[in-house]
């Protein structure tokens, strides 16, 4: 099946989907641990079914409502909007990747869809789990930041949508575990540190006894790869979201600093060499292997990441590690080859495309 | 006036409207003994004692309450939802559930949020200032409550009862 067509490494800079959205610039506070906050707000809207008991039809007509008042003027950002059925399964891959969307709103059959701003820092997903699932990104530890901008977000969208609310309950939203403020504020961490000293259970047992989720890269269920771990406040009843915004921020913050402690610990006395071995090899990975999985990418890039941020790889970069951790997932992979690959042809030409991205190409 | 659709012969004393997003698509009027024989009369409110009255005005304020031998919520008339789906599926159909699945809903809420009442935003009040709980007034209200419902005075009760939860919000405790 295959077209001969390798990726180079400039051609991605100029596509959008190939530059890292505002998850990866990784040049907020913290922005070394703390990749990137989101804030993601659930809502529903008054006269129809949620969810669980939607109807196909209903959910058309539900999408062509909210559509058309989101088109209104006077909205805080510019949004244009992706009707999701007008773009191919690939492509919604993609946007997956990306963090816009959910697995589970690119797999619906439903009328469905996204509006998003050109710089990938907010995302409202349309008929999701619930109605609207408002999420705005900001790179580093930033929760007040991300808070407040989807904060004027909801307003806007107040103004416009008859929203589902009770003063008891606050926003009904379709599951209980989102009832009240509908707000999960979290925050991806790269934590190998943890991870490698073996103290990340520790960390996220911790998190846990004082209500925080700690999910893998791509949330609910999903597992920790490349040692990347989202942290998000379990609880959207019975606190404002200005608690909310504190209990996070707060904890992370210690886990930041744990992080950073556990990561000097590992180039001290006799961890140093063992932990100097682990991300050589996995430079020796990058550099040499033919075959590699978007597993074993992802763990490799991990440990790349940990040398440079402690100043052990002069000559690679933060932002060519983030271009590489986006262009070895699937989606991203067989859109820059402009190729639809199986698995095993995938493996080859990441090895190939990441030495390309990361200039280690020999 | 208008006679029932069913039977034609009695006045009609309930109004059955088809709702289709907000707006009205069709209606049956019909009698009472038609209604219920088409199942769609309204519920005979069960005797209550002031005991149940009490917990049911209470609603989520006692969050410790033990589970009683009340009857189980049928399915919910506005999604069709029923509670063994509910239980299965961990997830809501519509808004009206919060109030059908609402005794099976409160200890779930405790569960998860070790809560069972709003604090923050809702439309119309976005402020999300820290909220000043005045524990003087709410104990008040408390007492107040207990005596109105002692005292049968449902009426003076139920507004105490939405005072207690407002107050509890902050709203209208504030010094």
């Amino acid at each position: 099946m295959s077209k001969s067509n390798r990726g180079d490494g400039g051609r991605g800079d100029k596509m959008p989907e190939f530059r890292p959205g505002t998850w990866l610039q990784g040049n907020g506070p913290e922005s070394d641990i703390a990749i990137c906050t989101r804030a993601r707000l659930a809502r529903n809207l008054q006269g129809f079914h949620f969810s669980p008991c939607l109807p196909d039809d209903e959910a058309r007509e539900l999408y062509d409502f909210i559509v058309q008042r989101l088109k209104q003027s006077g909205m805080p950002e510019q949004l244009h909007l992706l009707d999701l059925d007008n773009i191919d399964d690939l492509e919604r891959t993609v946007l997956v990747e990306r963090h816009l969307i959910s697995r589970e709103l690119a797999g619906s059959k439903r009328a469905r869809g996204v509006a998003t701003d050109t710089e990938e820092a907010v995302a409202i997903m349309i008929n999701e789990e619930d109605h609207l699932r408002v999420q705005v990104f900001a790179s580093g530890l930033q929760t007040e930041a991300v808070w407040r901008r989807a904060e004027r977000l909801d307003d806007a969208l107040i103004q416009r949508l008859p929203m589902a609310w009770s003063e008891e309950f606050g926003f009904l939203t379709s599951c209980p575990t989102n009832t009240g403020t509908g707000l999960r504020l979290s925050v991806m961490l790269h934590l190998p540190g943890l991870v490698w000293s073996d103290e990340i259970e520790k960390a996220t047992n911790t998190a846990q006894k004082i209500h925080l989720a700690v999910r893998g890269l791509y949330g609910e269920g999903s597992r920790a790869l490349g040692d990347f771990y989202q942290v998000s406040n379990q609880v959207t009843l019975g606190r404002d979201e200005t608690q909310i915004q504190s209990d996070v921020f707060l904890a992370v913050g210690r886990i930041v600093q744990w992080e950073r402690e556990v990561r000097q610990a590992l180039l001290r006395g006799t961890a140093r060499s063992r932990t100097l071995d682990r991300i050589y090899r996995a430079l020796g990975t990058l550099e040499r292997a033919q075959i590699l999985s978007s597993e074993e990418a992802l763990g490799c890039l991990s440990a790349l990441r940990f040398g440079i941020e402690e100043d052990l790889l002069p000559g690679f970069t933060i932002p060519n590690v983030n271009r590489a951790l986006l262009l070895s997932q699937p989606g991203h992979l067989q859109r820059f080859t402009r190729e639809r690959l199986q698995p095993d042809e995938r493996d080859q030409r990441r090895a190939h495309l990441l030495r390309e991205v990361l200039g280690c190409s020999r | 006036m208008q006679y029932c659709t069913a039977c034609q012969k009695a006045i009609a004393s309930i109004v059955i409207m088809d709702l289709n997003g907000g707006a009205v698509t069709g209606s049956q009027h019909l009698c009472g003994p038609c209604a219920e024989q088409l199942g769609v009369g309204q519920p005979k409110a069960p005797t209550k004692f002031s005991a149940e009255i009490l917990e049911d005005l209470l609603g989520g304020l006692k969050s410790s309450r033990p589970a009683t031998s009340r009857p189980r919520a049928e399915a919910c008339p506005g999604c069709g939802m029923t509670p063994t789906e509910f239980r299965t599926k961990g997830r809501l159909g519509c808004p009206r559930c919060y109030d059908v699945f609402r005794h099976e809903l409160m200890p779930l809420l405790a569960r998860i949020h070790e809560s069972q009442s709003h604090r923050g935003r809702l439309p119309g009040r976005t402020s999300t200032a820290p909220v000043v709980t005045d524990e003087k007034n709410l104990a008040d209200l408390r007492r107040r409550l207990e005596e109105a419902v002692r005292g049968e005075r449902y009426e003076e009760a139920a507004r105490l009862r939405d005072d207690l939860r407002r107050a509890e919000r902050g709203e209208g405790a504030r010094p």
